[in-house]
């Protein structure tokens, strides 16, 4: 299984924005979608997903960005990818 | 993750960033011509670095315009200025959304004279996608955009957006924009822009362009407009708004719609201002 952000999905992170230190990303399912804030490791994940593959690409690409044990944010990031797919910005295939 | 309350305390930048995708998808949806202008959607080298934009300006082929009223309406916007009331030019209205804020729709763009349909085939003729929130947005090309955002500072009185559009360009550069300027008929405005003004004195705008670049009174600023007013109708038309209140502007003043009487009071402060304008001058002749 592959997971991808939706095509119908804007986003928008910090790195855009010239915000904080604090990973921060704002994405949205245009154009009828709620703006949806991600931060921290949720963002972490976000970015990690931004260049989809399997759930341990995405898992071992998030632990590269935060330096993080790939065995401990296993369940974490599992759990976060099964919540943005439920609400529709992140796609199964 | 959370949703909806925290995205609307999001930073404008965000909001702002997220809406140019909305605004476009709700145009791809509907083979609706628009281009993005200012803020993100303007290239890397055109502005100062870290500016941040508060609202969405949107260019759209005016016989688009309608289905993208429809369109933003369709998804919670709310229209809050008209194009009659929304600036000296009436070529902007703005749309208000909870949660993606302000989007200014322009059918053309101030300083430009030609036809606006004809107008924005020359400015889409070399747009380019670019992506804002992730999302394709056509954008017009480098020449353009400098050129756009000269025009927007004439009319702002002169902004730093100057320094970088224009002051930034090498002569080459330069010289396509006022070809680009030739070529829309846009030469008085651009000429007001880069301090080229008194070389078109005789230009039945350069009263309105010498008015953004120095300010004046508003009775300055009418005496302007009507000498820019192409027609005998446009003037007629002018000089009937000018004794007319801008309830759009009024409305977002109070923060709700003026009733009657806040119009009646604001007419009687209009009259005072204009006759207070008018004895300061005799005063001063």
């Amino acid at each position: 299984m592959r997971y991808r952000i939706a095509d119908d999905v804007a986003w928008v992170s910090q790195e855009d924005l010239d915000g904080g230190d604090v990973p921060t990303a704002y994405l949205t399912r245009v154009p009828r979608g709620m703006p949806i804030l991600l931060e921290g490791s949720g963002c972490v994940v976000w970015l990690a997903l931004a260049d989809g593959g399997t759930l341990e690409e995405v898992t071992e690409s998030a632990a590269a960005m935060t330096g993080a044990n790939v065995e401990e944010i296993r369940d974490d990031v599992a759990d976060l990818v099964d919540q943005l797919v439920v609400i529709g910005v992140v796609r199964e295939e | 993750m959370s949703e909806h309350e925290e995205g609307r305390t999001a930073p404008i930048a965000a909001r702002v960033h997220l809406a140019h995708a909305v605004v476009q998808k709700l145009a791809d949806d509907r083979s609706i011509d628009v281009l993005h202008l200012k803020g993100p959607a303007v290239l890397p080298g055109l502005r100062a670095e870290g500016r941040q934009s508060s609202d969405v300006d949107v260019l759209v082929r005016p016989s688009h315009l309608e289905r993208l009223v429809e369109a933003l309406e369709s998804i919670g916007f709310e229209q809050r200025t008209d194009f009659s009331t929304g600036s000296v030019f009436a070529h902007a209205a703005n749309w208000w959304h909870d949660d993606w804020g302000w989007v200014d729709v322009h059918t053309h763009w101030p300083g430009v004279s030609i036809d606006a349909e004809q107008a924005f085939d020359v400015l889409a003729r070399t747009s380019a996608p670019r992506q804002i929130a992730h999302w394709d947005c056509p954008v017009p090309d480098r020449t353009a955009q400098r050129l756009i955002l000269v025009l927007h500072s004439a009319r702002s009185g002169g902004t730093t957006d100057l320094d970088h559009a224009w002051l930034g360009a090498d002569p080459e550069e330069q010289a396509e924009v006022r070809a680009l300027a030739k070529e829309l008929d846009a030469e008085v405005a651009l000429a007001a822009g880069i301090g080229e003004l008194e070389l078109h004195r005789g230009a039945p705008t350069y009263l309105l362009w010498r008015y953004f670049a120095e300010g004046g009174s508003r009775l300055d600023e009418w005496r302007a407009r009507l000498a820019a007013a192409p027609t005998v109708r446009a003037k007629a038309e002018l000089l009937t708004a000018a004794m007319r209140v801008n309830q759009d502007h009024l409305r977002m003043e109070l923060g709700r719609p003026p009733t009657r009487e806040d119009l009646r009071e604001r007419q009687k402060v209009r009259v005072r201002k204009a006759l207070s304008e008018l004895s300061s001058r005799v005063r001063r002749s």
